[in-house]
């Protein structure tokens, strides 16, 4: 299976200087008995989940994780089953109310909203799709649509016109009046997709949306989302345990387990230099060449060198500089608007290949890859 | 995973039963020898020791003057209980009275227009045919009155059961609280109702209606509490993530996800509403029931069967109307709305027509007597069957033969018991087959009975329990059987056993008096035929839904039939066959307890006498024994952490 990483999309002109989104710090939920003394209490925060159990009872789903998402980016939150990454994105709108720490909407703070403004973030702002879709099987699909905005007040005809845009633009035109069981897994989870979109939020969460479909179709599901992200550029949070669509989808990733994030930084980031062995067992097996950049893998141009040879973007993988090193048979030029920033030749782009020799490249992108308040503005 | 382990855990399983029972019986063992010589010295043994009866038939009498006497004056019956009887009798008159404005054309029309609608033309047929039916009989206008009550008492009970199922399905502390007082009151027989009632509002329509609503309602609160807790959560999760608040979560989502199981309730509500209609003909409820009621106590079998057939035709009618609406439940749409006015506008036109033509009433000359054609072959039958056949011998034998060889010895039996034996036996039963709870409770409420000093009665009805069970259950399981191994079977068995289940128990006495006459053998018959289709149904759907994989690897082992049956199936169809079981003591009971209408004795007949007579203390305490019989009967024989109910 080739995976095929579409191009990041366009950075906003304004990035960088716009706050972010979601300012997440400290976040912590625990479940279990008197779930508040626990990051209350270094020593118990310390524990490690199997001894905080024995201890007391309690689970820490969520612990102590910080992260800011950017306006625009799509932020992949990736991890196993029992990582805590669903809690953690249902924290975010309080589905779960979180244990301890901040969130921050356009640093407004949600844990202090009263339930009126909780339900406006709920109504307007943050949209979620869920895993197994949460449709509602006696509505049609137009209806299922429409129901976010119905629960806003809108008049009948109204939502339902604007229902009918949005179900035309996932891809379900002609089915508006189906009901969810007459649906494929595909379908209904762009009937899902549309009824977050509908209501126009401002981020979009997705928790886990394509996990129950089949391989095929989640690959298309894949492609929709990036071309949605790249037509309208909208934040998106989604939770992934599949690195392959986390790598895909993500602008940057945080890497969950136990719990805690233990790598936050662009695919390239991670692949390239793991944070620890979890996380390189993690990532061992990922096609590097797909998620490495020529920008990443070229070493200073010599004069002569700079002059003749295919040109590649920089932040082209490095496959497509395997195809055209391949095809001229000589080194190719890293080119950034019209100025060559560097060569890659086959023994860099073997290197790449083989996990070998990235280090020094890597060493100098790994700084900020580590768990960090402040994200570095993203590289393009 | 859980393939992996589910058959480890099973194999644990027998080794954990097979301590567990001996600790459970070694422990009571302890506690009888301890115990028994104590009780024995102090009250000694044999029947239930005067010295612990507590006589209530003193106070209860009061109790009840003083409600005759109140009745009139008395503020609570003035400003609460005679609002709710004047409400009552207002609305069943109501209801009548429309009925009978719409005229035999109009009601028809628009039975068969509501089938139609819901669950297709034959339905719509069916329907007709029922209502015509009725008419031809020449049983229009009780089939009226009981309609009437029926729609009165359907309407409160889904109200009072709806609101109920609200409370139970949104606070999880209500649902503690409601959950078994509901599934108690699902277990107990109709006749134990009547009393409680009669004694507040005497025996007339509203206490009926009452007795009617309160054996009714329980299924539609219990099916809404389950609706509401059984949505999908990720739906729920949804429908909050677009910021729903509670009320809007409630109804565009709550409500909606709980529609099957809402008209699942609707339908076992009017099922159990016709049931208890009928019985309740002996606090004065009128109509079918009555008749039916009157001809057995003249042991009239054609007249009995005039008024029977109706009420099985409402049943089926009823049901599958109900039922199919439940199937349907997802087809909802604009285009509907229009399609039922249409109908209500046709049944309209139906009943103006009619009236215009003056034929508003059953035509006087269009009814059929099959009373005197039935009780000719009833005659018939008393004089060749019932005794002196060769070889077969006849009915009437078999029922003495029955009465002597097992009826009798059995409740002889039972009351040469020591009483403290009785108590011992039934907690160990209890024990067994469920926790120290159930057993507990099956304990004191068998204490219960001797406390109220109706020991001996109690005994008698109890060996009769015994007895229509223990036939149910071998018919009943080999028949499952069959059905569950045999598709023909199965087929062949469905739609008998769909019409059997739909038909109230009052109606089942009509045939059995005709064959075997009155008697405790004919309602011992009657309890068997009640509740051997249900007993067919949960072990034909216990043993079908045996994991097919462990059922292949069995044959593919080389297992013969025989031995997957014995080895596979029914160990694993285990709780299946309990509930069976439990089913079948809980429905035989219901019947058991009628037959003291048709000569059984026991416990119904101090009802059905304290009523008739209007002895309502000697009653009450009869119906409290039946409460706690049937409490005693259902904890025995409830497995643990019992299966929710359905067949």
């Amino acid at each position: 299976m080739t995976l095929t990483v579409p191009t990041r999309k366009p950075p906003t002109s304004a990035e960088g200087s716009d706050a972010p989104v979601f300012a997440v710090d400290g976040l912590w939920k625990v479940f279990g008995p008197k779930p508040g003394r626990v990051p209350a209490d270094p020593a118990l925060a310390a524990l490690s989940p199997a001894e905080l159990r024995a201890e007391t009872g309690c689970t820490a789903a969520v612990r102590d994780v910080s992260f800011e998402v950017r306006k625009g980016e799509v932020f992949v939150v990736m991890g196993l089953s029992g990582s805590g990454k669903s809690t953690l994105v249902r924290c975010l709108t309080r589905l779960i109310e979180p244990t301890a720490g901040t969130i921050a909407i356009d640093g407004e703070d949600v844990r202090a909203m009263d339930r009126g403004r909780l339900r406006e973030l709920r109504r307007h702002r943050a949209a979620m799709v869920f895993q197994h879709f949460g449709l509602l099987p006696h509505r049609t699909v137009l209806d299922n649509v429409a129901y976010g905005l119905e629960i806003q007040g809108m008049g009948r005809a109204e939502r339902r016109e604007k229902a009918a845009e949005v179900v035309a633009k996932v891809g379900l035109a002609g089915m508006e009046k189906r009901r969810p069981g007459q649906l494929s897994g595909g379908q209904r989870q762009r009937v899902g997709l549309a009824r977050a979109l509908a209501v126009d939020p401002e981020v979009l969460l997705f928790d886990e949306p394509f996990s129950a479909l089949d391989p095929l179709i989640r690959r298309d599901m894949q492609d929709e989302v990036a071309r949605l992200h790249s037509e309208e550029g909208r934040t998106m949070v989604f939770i992934t345990h599949d690195l392959t669509e986390a790598l895909k989808l993500g602008d940057r990733i945080a890497l969950m387990r136990d719990g805690r994030v233990v790598q936050l930084g662009t695919p390239e980031e991670i692949v390239n230099s793991p944070a620890d062995d979890y996380v390189r067992e993690f990532v061992r097996d990922v096609p590097r060449e797909q998620v490495v950049t020529c920008r990443t893998a070229m070493r200073p141009a010599s004069l002569e060198e700079a002059g003749s040879g295919p040109a590649v973007r920089p932040e082209a993988p490095v496959a497509e500089a395997i195809e055209a090193v391949a095809r001229a048979g000589e080194p190719a030029r890293v080119m950034d608007h019209g100025t060559c920033m560097g060569v890659v030749d086959s023994d860099a782009l073997l290197n790449v290949v083989a996990g070998t020799g990235t280090a020094a490249p890597a060493e100098r992108e790994a700084e900020p890859t580590l768990v960090s308040a402040a994200p570095r503005p993203k590289a393009v | 995973m859980a393939t992996i382990t589910a058959p480890a855990a099973r194999r644990a399983l027998p080794g954990l039963l097979k301590s567990r029972p001996a600790a459970k019986l070694l422990t009571l063992a302890v506690a009888a020898v301890i115990l028994v010589p104590l009780l024995d010295s102090r009250w000694g043994s044999g029947h239930w020791p005067h010295a612990l009866t507590v006589s209530l038939t003193g106070p209860l009498g009061d109790a009840s003057d003083w409600v005759m006497n109140n009745r009139d004056s008395h503020p609570l019956f003035l400003y609460f209980f005679g609002h709710i009887s004047n409400a009552v009798v207002l609305c069943v008159r109501g209801v009548y009275l429309a009925l009978l404005a719409m005229g035999w054309v109009g009601v028809t029309a628009l039975g068969a227009l509501v089938a139609w609608r819901v669950a297709g033309v034959r339905l719509a047929a069916g329907t007709a045919v029922a209502f015509l039916a009725c008419g031809a009989l020449g049983m229009w206008l009780p089939t009226m009155q009981t309609l009437a009550l029926m729609v009165a008492a359907v309407l409160a009970s889904v109200a009072v059961g709806v609101l109920l199922g609200l409370a139970a399905g949104l606070s999880d502390r209500l649902d503690r609280a409601l959950r078994p007082v509901l599934d108690t009151m699902q277990v107990l027989p109709a006749f134990a109702y009547l009393l409680p009632v009669v004694l507040v509002f005497g025996i007339g329509v509203p206490a009926a209606v009452l007795a009617t609503v309160v054996y009714a309602a329980p299924p539609m609160a219990r099916l809404t509490a389950l609706g509401l807790r059984g949505a999908d959560p990720e739906v729920l999760e949804a429908v909050r993530s677009l910021g729903a608040t509670p009320r809007q979560r409630l109804l565009t989502a709550r409500i909606p996800l709980a529609r099957k199981e809402l008209l699942l309730g609707l339908n076992q509500t009017i099922m159990m509403a016709l049931s208890m209609a009928v019985i309740a003909s002996v606090i004065g409820a009128g109509g079918l029931g009555d008749r039916v009621y009157q001809a057995l106590a003249s042991v009239d079998v054609g007249a009995a069967l005039a008024a029977g057939i109706p009420i099985v035709l409402l049943a089926i009618v009823l049901d599958r109307v109900t039922g199919a609406a439940g199937r349907a439940a997802d087809n909802t749409g604009e285009s509907r709305r229009t399609v039922w006015l249409l109908a209500l506008a046709g049944t309209a036109v139906a009943a103006v027509a009619a009236r215009l033509l003056g034929r508003a009433e059953w035509p006087a000359g269009a009814t059929l007597n099959i009373a005197e054609p039935v009780n000719h072959a009833v005659n018939w039958m008393t004089a060749h069957l019932y005794s002196g056949v060769p070889v077969i011998g006849g009915t009437a034998d078999w029922a003495a033969h029955f009465t002597t060889w097992m009826l009798d010895p059995l409740r002889d039996g039972l009351r040469a018991l020591p009483w403290w034996s009785v108590l011992l036996i039934v907690a160990a039963l209890a024990w067994l087959i469920g926790t120290w709870r159930t057993a507990l409770t099956a304990t004191l409420a068998m204490a219960a009975i001797g406390v109220l000093g109706v020991w001996d009665s109690s005994l008698d009805t109890l060996s009769q329990v015994l007895a229509a069970v223990a036939v149910t259950l071998v018919l009943g399981i080999a028949t499952g059987i069959a059905a569950a191994r045999s598709d023909r079977v199965d087929r062949m068995l469905r739609p008998v056993l769909d019409v059997f289940q739909t038909m109230p128990q009052f109606v089942y006495l009509i045939p059995v008096v005709a064959l075997f006459g009155v008697g405790r053998a004919p309602a011992v018959v009657a309890a068997v035929v009640y509740a051997l289709p249900a007993v067919v149904r949960i072990t034909a759907q216990g043993l079908r839904q045996v994991d097919p994989a462990a059922l292949e690897s069995a044959r593919s082992l080389g297992a013969t039939g025989r031995q997957q049956l014995w080895q596979v199936q029914l160990p694993l169809a285990r709780r299946s066959l309990l509930l069976a079981v439990n089913q079948g003591v809980v429905l035989v009971l219901a019947v058991v307890i009628i037959g003291g209408l048709v000569g059984a004795g026991a416990l119904g007949y101090d009802v059905a006498f304290g009523l008739a007579q209007g002895d309502l203390a000697t009653g009450l305490v009869a119906g409290a024994a039946i409460v706690c019989l049937g409490l005693m009967l259902d904890r025995v024989t409830q497995p643990t952490g019992r299966a929710k109910k359905g067949a």
